[in-house]
């Protein structure tokens, strides 16, 4: 606990993002330290989900700068697939890998990517998918799982490359009402576990009690960042009070 | 395409059991038309081996003397068509691919080469590369033969397999990237298994329509299942006799193959079956 703790994982500088006329981020600014759980929320286009998928390089930025572990990730001279292994991301839409079974979504990777043994990458595997709750439907194929079941598969699958950060888009919007606390749970216990996190999503109660920091956007713009309790009991920016009445 | 069955994300919830699809390539069967006992496959496929059958057994002279001349030109039937196959296939491959590239070069020569190749009529390419690039270069018969048919065919392909890896869904790219996966990674673990279900069943109906085509290397005087039936016929004036059994065996050989494509076909959907 020298200096990692205060030099910042992610450093996000001046970060402008167009599509077409639009610019989906305007002069974005944020730092992420090692161990801190950040949840962006915000009105739906306000940029919280590109200004997330530009930190992996999902999106590129126009201008500007994101570093992760001092490495500028746009530098073409850097190995974006290397600075990806670190970065686990996990999507709304799930997107495992329909045609592989569960166990093979989370040891692909490893294997591939890490050259971890295959008896490893396979114990690895089913640590993680007992930890996420699923370890019995290690040998099925996704489309026989639910909704919450595939999310929590993927949140196994990102984490079997053992990142440094999670990146979470939206990870329960796209599941029945049911399963979002499942999924939560899951996400919840890895915070727990010191895990660093950069989480869009729109479960106010999982921001509340979750969250080192809130961040709210909206129009592309960084509005307010603060604690939960300044962010939802003292909210300032008359944007994030009107986006709050209509959300809680 | 099917692109109820691309959408492999929430469709695992919402499964397509019970859906009819209209397939695309054509041939094939689906589970549910599986469990009737007549469908039009059995009864081309009787139909055709029982005509066969009778004809052969009822009037020996002609029609068996006619059967007994032509496995000669079978094996160079399937000799042009195998080899074809395995030519267009990659070219096809290749050719997706660079239709889907980003770089502009490739882009476009691959653009052009299937604009091109399916604007000359198959027939005119078999005359040009046996004849006309005769000037230039002498080929066999059998290598003419392959490269038309594989050039032709390769473009038709191209589209096929560029479909085919455009409809898996961008989220598995995405996923697969964020993993770490490098571009080629991506294609190879993760969208081409995928796009295969979407490719086999029209690349198989490609196949058996090459295996057709390869009767117009007969006009090269290749001894193929068809030029051999024109010089029997012309041999003996037996005409009708002769062209019903060469349609005959064209036709048996392809409702044969399109069965296979069709259990290819249920194969590769393994990852949608629920339990």
């Amino acid at each position: 606990m020298t200096n990692a703790s205060n030099e910042p994982i992610i450093r996000i500088e001046h970060v402008w993002k167009f599509f077409g006329q639009m610019a989906a981020l305007q002069d974005v600014s944020l730092n992420v330290h090692r161990g801190e759980k950040v949840v962006i929320i915000g009105p739906s286009g306000s940029g919280k989900s590109t200004l997330l998928r530009s930190i992996n390089r999902l999106e590129e930025i126009n201008s500007g700068l994101i570093a992760v572990d001092d490495v500028d990730i746009n530098d073409p001279k850097n190995d974006i697939n290397k600075i990806r292994q670190n970065l686990g991301m996990v999507f709304q839409q799930f997107n495992l890998f329909p045609h592989k079974t569960v166990l093979h979504n989370l040891t692909m990777a490893p294997i591939k990517l890490r050259g971890m043994a295959k008896r490893d990458a396979e114990n690895l595997a089913m640590e993680l998918l007992k930890r996420v709750g699923i370890g019995d439907k290690a040998n099925v194929y996704p489309a026989m799982l639910s909704g919450g079941q595939q999310q929590r598969v993927a949140i196994a699958r990102a984490l079997a490359m053992k990142p440094e950060l999670m990146l979470f888009d939206e990870p329960t919007s796209a599941l029945d009402p049911e399963m979002v606390g499942e999924v939560l749970d899951v996400m919840v216990n890895l915070a727990k576990e010191g895990m660093t996190m950069i989480c869009v999503t729109h479960e106010m109660g999982f921001a509340r009690s979750v969250a080192d920091r809130v961040v709210f956007m909206a129009d592309g713009q960084i509005l307010e960042v603060g604690t939960p309790a300044e962010i939802f009991d003292a909210p300032k920016h008359p944007r994030l009070q009107q986006f709050l009445k209509q959300v809680l | 395409m099917n692109e109820e069955n691309q959408n492999n994300m929430p469709a695992g919830v919402v499964a397509a059991e019970g859906k009819i699809e209209v397939p695309a390539g054509g041939i094939k069967l689906s589970e549910e038309r599986k469990d009737s006992v007549i469908n039009a496959w059995t009864l081309a496929l009787v139909g055709a081996v029982a005509s066969l059958t009778i004809l052969c057994t009822v009037w020996p002279d002609p029609y068996l003397d006619v059967l007994a001349f032509l496995p000669g030109g079978l094996v160079i039937t399937f000799q042009v068509t195998i080899l074809s196959i395995l030519c267009a296939i990659p070219l096809g491959l290749i050719t997706g691919l660079g239709r889907l590239s980003k770089n502009r070069v490739i882009n476009l020569i691959a653009s052009t080469y299937v604009e091109v190749i399916r604007g000359i009529p198959l027939l005119v390419q078999i005359f040009y590369i046996y004849y006309a690039l005769a000037k230039f270069l002498q080929v066999s018969g059998l290598t003419s033969a392959v490269i038309a048919i594989s050039f032709c065919y390769g473009a038709y392909m191209g589209e096929v397999f560029r479909a085919g890896i455009m409809a898996v869904n961008k989220g598995q790219t995405e996923a697969a990237r964020s993993l770490g996966f490098n571009k080629v990674q991506t294609m190879m673990y993760v969208i081409l298994p995928q796009a295969l279900r979407t490719i086999v069943p029209p690349v198989g109906n490609e196949c058996i329509a090459m295996l057709k085509d390869t009767s117009l290397v007969s006009v090269m005087a290749m001894p193929d299942l068809m030029q051999f039936g024109r010089s029997y016929a012309a041999k003996t004036y037996l005409y009708f006799e002769t062209y019903t059994i060469i349609a005959l065996i064209y036709l048996i050989i392809t409702l044969l193959l399109s069965k296979g494509v069709s259990i290819l076909e249920g194969r590769l959907n393994y990852y949608d079956k629920r339990k």
